[in-house]
């Protein structure tokens, strides 16, 4: 095992991916300590989804290293070796992603969504899957919807299950890919307020976003990307309030003006 | 006018004969469902071969492609000769050259063979447009919580798929039925062998006439629910309508 990182909870050193001919990711570095919120912010098409994706290996990159915990999870990258040369169970229970468009199993109840992969892959027994998956809905605000089906919640109600559903392995980071964007203004704030309440308990996150005001107030590290490179990266004051990049300015000024 | 009452509907004829043509068609039934049972489990095993990911098992999407493509383009009438004709030949155990399973003749089971071997193909095609239609989100999801392609394929996505796909494959069911009649040639006594052997004796086609309305007893209510489970799985996706209990 290469062992690198010096401590970080997740770090990327020179990640590249690309999909044919177009580079998505052209060389991405970052650090990501424990317990730390990271928010990634960028126009559509700067890359920051197809970062998480690599992150957990979901679109293994073609160049560079990722270390999870310190364990080099894409060794060989680019090799043809298929899903071999990766380290996919150790990332998948490690790290959990929750979707823009909730992704929940629409034949499963709100529960049987949470206690499906600990049953399955983590081989718990069903009472102590359900047992766990109840407190899970709990914490999330969802104590009396154990038994709905996914297509009886409001979007914010199922993105809160698909929270509880990536929790209930036991993550120790959590990837949110724009999990606001496809909800009603009014719904918004239930979702977040969930991440806010992971964010105090200590929860490792990255979270691709356009919530400015969410950014600021919950990330410790603000990231911008643009063009499949990390243009600038700070702290949320530094960052959001003044930046040193030209493109970061014009970004900010376009999404701020709205 | 006459002439076509007393040719095709007989009714004297009919009931003369009923029970040789009921017995015919109780073959026919069986013959159906077993080569259907086998049938839908060999398309879904089919199509699962034909989705599995990645370089390793490119031979076997290959392979199973090719099948697939094979078995669709022949008819099954040739697959029936080829197999009646030619399999008691063949260097294995006479259990499967020469089966007589269950009490039924060979005839029989070379049916069965012909029909599982070619409406396997039909339905594997049908389970990869439900795999298909299954949206890409779920098996990301499925897999970021660790499970394997076969779990999440297990769990998720057939289930799913299954559900999209059980009118088309009560389709292909239907065809099936239908097609068992093929194997009348190979003297396996149902209903169309035996409506046709009455047929050459009396000079009149009523018995037939009769399997016919027994074929109709069966395949309109199975259309009916057909177009039932269309609409439903339809309504599923319309703005507003109530929701439709899960099948």
């Amino acid at each position: 095992m290469q062992v690198s990182g010096g401590g970080a909870m997740l770090r990327l050193e020179n990640v590249h991916k690309r999909f044919g001919q177009l580079e998505v990711l052209r060389g991405i570095n970052l650090d990501v300590r424990r317990g730390e919120v990271v928010c990634i912010l960028g126009p559509s098409g700067s890359g920051k989804s197809t970062l998480l994706r690599c992150v957990n290996l979901l679109e293994p990159p073609e160049e560079g290293e990722i270390f999870l915990e310190d364990k080099d999870i894409c060794r060989g990258a680019g090799t043809p070796s298929g899903e071999g040369g990766w380290q996919l169970d150790f990332v998948r229970q490690r790290v959990g992603i929750v979707f823009q468009q909730f992704n929940l199993f629409p034949q499963k109840t709100a529960l049987e969504n949470v206690t499906l992969a600990p049953e399955k892959v983590l081989k718990r027994s069903r009472e102590e899957a359900r047992a766990k998956g109840t407190a899970l809905l709990e914490r999330v605000g969802l104590a009396d919807k154990l038994g709905e089906y996914p297509d009886r919640l409001s979007g914010g109600q199922q993105q809160r299950v698909a929270i509880a559903r990536a929790l209930a392995m036991d993550p120790h980071v959590m990837l949110f890919d724009e999990v606001t964007s496809a909800l009603d203004p009014e719904l918004v704030k239930e979702v977040l307020d969930v991440l806010r309440k992971l964010a105090s308990e200590g929860m490792t996150m990255l979270v691709v976003t356009h919530e400015m005001g969410f950014a600021r107030e919950v990330g410790d590290k603000v990231v911008f990307m643009d063009e499949g490179v990390i243009v600038e990266q700070g702290k949320p004051a530094d960052v959001l309030d003044n930046p040193r990049e030209e493109r970061t300015k014009r970004f900010l000024g376009l999404v701020l003006e709205r | 006018m006459n002439e076509i009452i007393s040719q095709y509907f007989d009714l004297s004829e009919m009931s003369k004969h009923f029970d040789e043509v009921f017995d015919g068609f109780v073959i026919t039934l069986e013959l159906s469902l077993i080569a259907g049972a086998l049938a839908l489990l060999w398309g879904l095993i089919l199509s699962l071969l034909r989705q599995l990911p990645g370089r390793p098992f490119l031979p076997v999407r290959f392979v199973t492609i090719a099948y697939i493509d094979v078995f669709r383009g022949i008819p099954l009438l040739i697959i029936i000769l080829l197999i009646s004709g030619s399999l008691a030949f063949l260097p294995l155990p006479d259990a499967i050259t020469i089966p007589h399973w269950l009490g039924k003749p060979d005839t029989f089971w070379y049916g069965v063979m012909a029909l599982t071997i070619t409406y396997g193909a039909y339905m594997a095609e049908v389970y990869r447009a439900g795999i298909e239609a299954v949206p890409g989100g779920q098996m990301e999801a499925a897999r970021s919580l660790g499970m394997s392609h076969g779990q999440a394929m297990r769990n998720v996505v057939v289930p799913q798929a299954v559900r999209k796909v059980i009118a088309p494959l009560l389709n292909d069911f239907i065809a099936l039925m239908k097609d068992t009649t093929l194997v009348g040639v190979i003297a396996l006594n149902e209903v169309a062998h035996v409506g046709r052997d009455i047929q050459g004796e009396a000079f009149n086609s009523s018995a037939l006439t009769l399997g016919a309305i027994m074929f109709l007893v069966v395949t309109l209510p199975l259309a009916r629910l057909v177009d039932k489970l269309i609409s439903r799985e339809q309504s599923r996706f319309t703005r507003g309508a109530p929701r439709v209990e899960a099948l």
